[in-house]
């Protein structure tokens, strides 16, 4: 057993049990309860690609609807992040969680900023790298995300030992850019955040 | 001058010359011009001489001389006191390499006695060890050349020469202590591998070992301009052959390998696990048997806590042949191997699903895999406690990674005793399968956890539906009744249950449907047909549309060869009694796309049996029949233009598989369809037909696809021709029918044209009255009419047209219909579905660079000549003829290229053309990017303009998407001191691509933007 895990041996979430985004969109496309198995076998450029009539096309789709950033989109945005110590996504060790992201609106109406909360689930209590996670994320977050949002990350309450000093050390802003000056800690950054798509 | 001076005269200075001499002395030799008696005494001068290059050059002469010396000019006699005197100069601390040499040329001029051979060796060692006293290389290769040669033909000699002298081996192994260099190790290793393989080596077996082992690990690496080939690898193996040579090695090279083991390099690890299988294997089951549980307790971690895959991999492989090699011998070692394996691997599963959990089942099945006998006995003690824990788990999730293991474990077993087609690796023996005792207690686990699980326990479920699959294909283990309990529960989860998330549970029981049915098709037909059938109403009155999933699934059973006929015959059935039953169209339309995905799965099936004509008459026939008439029995949806064209599909796919001789019939048919008519009455024959007359053109152009380019038309190809471009240019066709008729002229001028006529068939349209090619006539019909044609003609990359393109080039500059022109070019090139090989058609394997030749320098050339209005239009055809080009063609004028796509990127509404522009941009980044080097500041403004939106003229999510994947390969393909200047700016407009309206592109924004942020830090390392 390698000792310089704190924990060697997580349990691990399946692939397809995670949350997608997938799942809605296949129900909403398709009313008729097929998969679309039939949809190809007329290939679409015969009749649709008229490359004669082109007014039809440009406009095909046009941003007609807005679509939201919302807490799925959160979750993909960090949910590929790989764990420090094994090569597993935050995802599957269930570390971050659908549920436990929220995004709150804007407090009044003159604002623009909405916030990201988003609270993780270390692997064990006493996990000593749940300070590097939570950076992990917000850095995640805060490349990704435009400035509009404010983003909140915090470990999830009673699940950590010491979950109230690490929420502060990572809700204090000039901790984390002073975090984010350390060499070494930005290579461990860059490789959790390399796998994310 | 005599030779031997000559010879000397020219060593130093020019090595052929000197070679040259001593050929010559070798001829005269021969000649009998010169006495061997005299060469001696000449060289006697050069051998005494004070200077020890002399003595060296002296033999190596000699050798020479030797080596070029014919067979049977040398006496016995003369050989033999060759061989003395060469072996009395190894006396000589000098010249080693040429005594050899002179040796290895005397052994080759004939064969030695065991007594000579004997001395030889003994002389060696005596005189020249050990080697490494010679520092050239070239000197010592040759000496293991000659120990090489010794070895390799006189094995009995050397065997013998060992065993009368104790102290033999000793000597023979410091032989060659010391070697560094790879060309003479690849001889070392090669020359001791006998001894370790065919020798008692009794004691030495230490010593014998070291001397390979302390190469161990390889780490040699080749110069860059290695000229003599061999690589690490090559080293490797054969170290790893000599490790692994000798049973009597074990107690020196498992404990060494199993310290290396411990090692941080990856490669070494590797090695180590790879001589540990290597030696497992040779070492034999009582060697072994001694050594397997150590090599258990030490190889295990590497695949409890992977480090690296395929070191988990070769550690598996290790495991895998501990248990090969013991089950050759008895049963005790075997047992005692497993037995803490077990123990182990039971331990991990009481706390599944856990990483190591997944490795204990990774490692059983990977030794269970080996033989029936080990697999029979993990069986015995695994199966119990994995289906007690079963019992007792209390969450899914735990079950869940019970079940994982236990699939992995029957599968294995499959892979032992075969499937229902196959036999395994362990034979014909079935019957002794220890799986037969679980059977039923598996089949209930599966069965009622697929079943009674929620709905939402997906992975959980997919275990079972995998266990079920493996279970029901174990060769001769489920009854058919079994089997069918199996196919029932599938085709109601199919059939029944309500759809969930990605419905991943029922496209893995219709897959899983296929399989069984690969395994056991006739309980497939008779257990899920009927269920299927029983689903798929005559009519559907109450116009639900739950039908469909069943027909999905239905037809995907098509899929396996051994059902096709019946699941085709089914379809046919529902389709006729639907049609005669007045069924709606969507109904009847959903039948018909399912029979076309069926056949089309089917299509290499029908290939094979050209002479039936079974399914032309059940199919085809009636379609036709039901198409032309125009009374009851011509239903009403197929007035639809999109039922009539899967209808032509259909035809098409049975039809081309018709032999040559049936074709002809059929085509006399491509216009009447059955009806009795003649073919003067139809269109495109005739221009005032009925609306509905015209829409059998759709299914006559399926028809037209599927004939064999020998089939005889209906009417002469010139009147045809003519015919379908006046036919394709009356204003009041439906698009779907004018693009048939088009089509039609693609394929008749591509299929039914010889290479000499080809060449003129355009002239009747050329001609007056028709004048295509007129500016002043030019309109869109007629520019359609124009590409079509063109369409049959490049793909068979005809010479004609070379005097075609350039009328087509000229009209991009037409005032009215420039850009109309503009546009056709992305059809030139778009691959079609009906002009294929398999319709039959004639696509030479060149057309793309022909015309790509033909046409791009051209665009390119009036590109820069055009006037500012026209430059769009050159712009337009040049991404529609880039569009379908493959990039590798395109990557010999892509110089030229970059400028006019990085103005298209400034068009206003012509996105089809910015995506295409894009997308070769992508591809030259990817390929060539140094041609975009110079233009970086250039690119990277002009994509972040697309890629952003903008509420006036901005780019559609489509174009947004891919420029911010183009910009995301700008700073991995150019280089860091281009890209850097222009971070600030890209990562600062790219928030606003992160707050995009649409997901698409915000996801493509999120990905560009953080390789952009990435520049600056790897800037930070090379400082």
């Amino acid at each position: 057993m390698d000792p310089n895990k704190d924990n060697a041996n997580p349990t691990i979430l399946n692939p397809s049990d995670l949350p997608s985004r997938r799942r809605e969109s296949t129900v909403k496309r398709r009313n008729d309860g097929a998969s679309g198995l039939f949809d190809d076998l007329i290939p679409r450029y015969n009749y649709l690609n008229d490359p004669f009539e082109q007014s039809e096309l440009s406009s095909d789709s046009e941003d007609g609807e807005f679509e939201h950033i919302d807490e799925q989109e959160v979750y993909d945005l960090i949910s590929s992040i790989s764990d420090p110590e094994h090569p597993l996504s935050l995802g599957s060790l269930a570390v971050v969680n659908l549920p436990d992201i929220r995004i709150q609106p804007p407090t009044s109406p003159f604002s623009s900023i909405s916030t990201v909360v988003v609270e993780i689930t270390p692997t064990i209590t006493h996990c000593s790298l749940a300070t590097v996670i939570g950076l992990g994320v917000r850095v995640r977050l805060e490349q990704a995300l435009p400035p509009r949002f404010r983003v909140d990350v915090r470990i999830k309450k009673g699940t950590h030992s010491t979950d109230e000093a690490v929420n502060k050390q990572l809700g204090d802003k000039e901790r984390v850019a002073a975090a984010l000056e350390n060499a070494t800690l930005m290579g461990v950054l860059r490789k959790m955040l390399s796998t994310c798509e | 001058m005599s030779d031997i001076q000559q010879y000397l005269l020219d060593y130093d200075r020019n090595k052929t010359e000197a070679s040259a001499t001593a050929q010559k002395s070798a001829t005269r030799l021969t000649d009998g011009e010169l006495r061997l008696l005299k060469l001696i005494e000449e060289l006697g001068e050069y051998f005494n001489s004070e200077d020890g290059a002399v003595r060296v050059k002296a033999m190596s002469y000699l050798a020479e001389v030797l080596a070029f010396v014919p067979q049977k000019v040398l006496s016995l006699q003369q050989r033999n006191l060759l061989c003395d005197f060469i072996l009395s100069r190894t006396e000589d601390g000098d010249g080693v390499g040429s005594c050899a040499k002179g040796l290895i040329a005397l052994e080759e001029r004939g064969k030695w006695d065991h007594e000579r051979v004997q001395t030889i060796m003994e002389t060696l060692l005596a005189n020249t060890a050990p080697l490494r006293q010679y520092k050239q290389q070239s000197e010592r290769y040759p000496a293991l050349r000659l120990v090489d040669i010794l070895m390799a033909s006189y094995r009995d000699a050397l065997k013998a020469l060992h065993e009368a002298t104790p102290d033999f081996l000793p000597r023979f192994i410091a032989y060659f202590d010391g070697e560094k260099d790879p060309r003479n190790l690849m001889m070392v290793f090669s020359i001791l591998k006998v001894p370790m393989t065919e020798w008692s080596i009794g004691a030495d077996a230490q010593d014998l070992f070291d001397a390979v082992f302390n190469y161990f690990p390889i780490t040699f690496r080749p110069p860059p301009d290695d000229p003599y080939g061999i690589t690490a690898q090559d080293l490797k193996d054969r170290l790893r052959e000599c490790i692994a040579s000798a049973p009597e090695f074990a107690p020196y090279a498992f404990p060494a390998l199993l310290d290396k083991l411990d090692s941080t390099s990856m490669n070494t690890k590797r090695d180590v696990l790879q001589a540990i299988t290597a030696s497992v294997t040779q070492y034999g089951p009582r060697t072994i048997s001694l050594y397997s549980i150590t090599l258990w307790d030490s190889l295990k971690f590497e695949i409890l806590n992977v480090q690296d895959e395929d070191l988990a991999e070769e550690a598996l492989n290790g495991l895998a042949a501990i248990a090969t090699t013991l089950s050759k011998g008895t049963s005790g070692p075997l047992h005692a191997y497993l037995r803490p394996i077990i123990k182990e691997c039971n331990e991990h599963f009481e706390d599944a699903p856990t990483k190591q959990s997944q490795a204990a089942a990774r490692i059983l099945h990977g030794i269970a895999g080996v033989s029936s006998e080990v697999i029979n006995i993990v069986f015995a003690a695994v199966l119990p406690n994995l289906l007690t824990l079963y019992q007792t788990a209390d969450t899914m999730a735990k079950r869940r990674g019970l079940l994982e293991v236990f699939v992995q474990l029957i599968r294995a077993n499959v892979e032992v005793y075969g499937d229902w087609r196959t036999v395994g690796t362990a034979g014909e023996q079935s019957a002794n399968n220890a799986l037969i005792q679980f059977r039923d207690q598996a089949l209930q686990v599966l069965l009622s956890g697929l079943e009674t699980a929620p709905i939402n326990g997906v992975s959980f479920r997919l275990v079972c539906l995998d266990g079920l699959l493996q279970l029901s294909s174990a060769r001769g283990l489920l009854t058919d009744e079994d089997v069918g309990k199996i196919i029932q529960l599938l085709h109601t989860i199919v059939i029944h249950e309500e759809s969930f998330g990605k419905d991943e549970i029922k496209e893995a029981a219709i897959n899983g449907l296929v399989d069984i049915a690969h395994q056991k098709p006739q309980v497939v037909v008779d257990k899920a047909f009927p269920a299927f059938m029983a689903q798929l109403p005559d009519t559907d009155a109450d116009e639900s549309k739950g039908y469909l999933t069943v027909l999905e699934a239905f037809a995907k059973l098509a899929n396996e060869e051994q059902v096709f006929d019946t699941v085709i015959l089914r379809l046919k059935n529902k389709f006729t009694s639907a049609v005669t039953q007045n069924a709606s169209s969507a109904y009847i339309v959903a039948l018909l796309s399912a029979m076309l995905y069926a056949l089309t799965k089917g299509a290499t099936r029908l290939e094979q049996s050209p002479e039936s004509t079974t399914y032309y008459q059940d199919i085809v026939v009636p379609l036709f029949k039901r198409t032309s008439s125009t009374d009851s029995s011509h239903p009403k949806t197929f007035d639809d233009e999109t039922t009539l064209d899967l209808v032509g599909r259909i035809c098409n796919i049975i039809v081309r598989s018709q032999s040559a001789e049936h074709q002809h019939a059929i085509a006399q048919e491509v216009y009447t369809l059955l009806s009795g008519t003649s073919t003067s009455d139809t269109p495109p024959f005739k221009a005032s037909a009925p609306p509905e007359s015209d829409k059998t053109m759709i299914v006559s152009t399926h028809i037209l696809a599927s004939l064999r380019k020998e089939a005889r038309l209906p009417c002469e190809i010139e009147l045809l021709v003519s015919q379908l471009a006046e036919y394709a240019q009356q204003p009041q066709l439906s698009a779907p029918i004018r693009s048939a008729s088009l089509r039609q002229l693609s394929l008749v001028i591509n299929k039914f044209y010889s290479a000499s006529a080809l060449k003129t068939c355009l002239n009747p349209l050329i001609n007056a009255p028709f004048e295509i090619f007129n500016a002043e006539k030019l309109d869109p019909p007629r520019i359609r009419i124009i590409f079509a044609a063109l369409k049959g003609i490049l793909l068979r990359s005809s010479p004609v047209l070379a005097t075609l393109y350039p009328h087509l080039l000229s009209f991009l500059s037409h005032p009215k219909y420039g850009t109309t022109v503009a546009h056709g070019f992305s059809t030139l090139l778009q691959p079609d579905d009906l002009l294929t090989k398999q319709n039959h058609c004639q696509i030479s394997g060149l057309h793309r660079q022909k015309s790509f030749a033909l046409l791009v320098p051209n665009i390119t050339q009036a590109f820069r000549e055009a006037t500012p209005n026209n430059k769009s239009n050159y712009l337009i055809a040049l991404s529609g003829v880039l569009k379908w080009m493959p990039f590798d063609i395109v990557m010999e004028e892509v110089d030229h290229l970059v400028l006019p796509l990085l103005q298209s990127l400034d068009l206003k509404g012509e996105d089809l053309v910015k995506e295409a522009a894009i997308s070769t941009l992508i591809s030259t980044l990817e390929e060539k990017p140094q041609v975009i080097e110079e233009h970086a500041g250039s690119i990277i403004s002009r994509l972040l303009a697309n890629s952003i939106r903008n509420k006036e003229a901005g780019a559609p999510p489509r174009v947004r998407a891919a420029a911010l994947k183009c910009l995301m390969l700008v700073p991995e393909k150019l280089k860091l001191e281009s890209v850097l200047p222009y971070r600030r700016q890209v990562c600062k407009n790219l928030t606003a691509a992160l707050d995009d309206p649409k997901r698409e592109v915000r996801y493509a924004a999120v990905k560009c933007r953080s390789r952009w942020l990435e520049v600056d830090e790897v800037g930070d390392d090379d400082e």
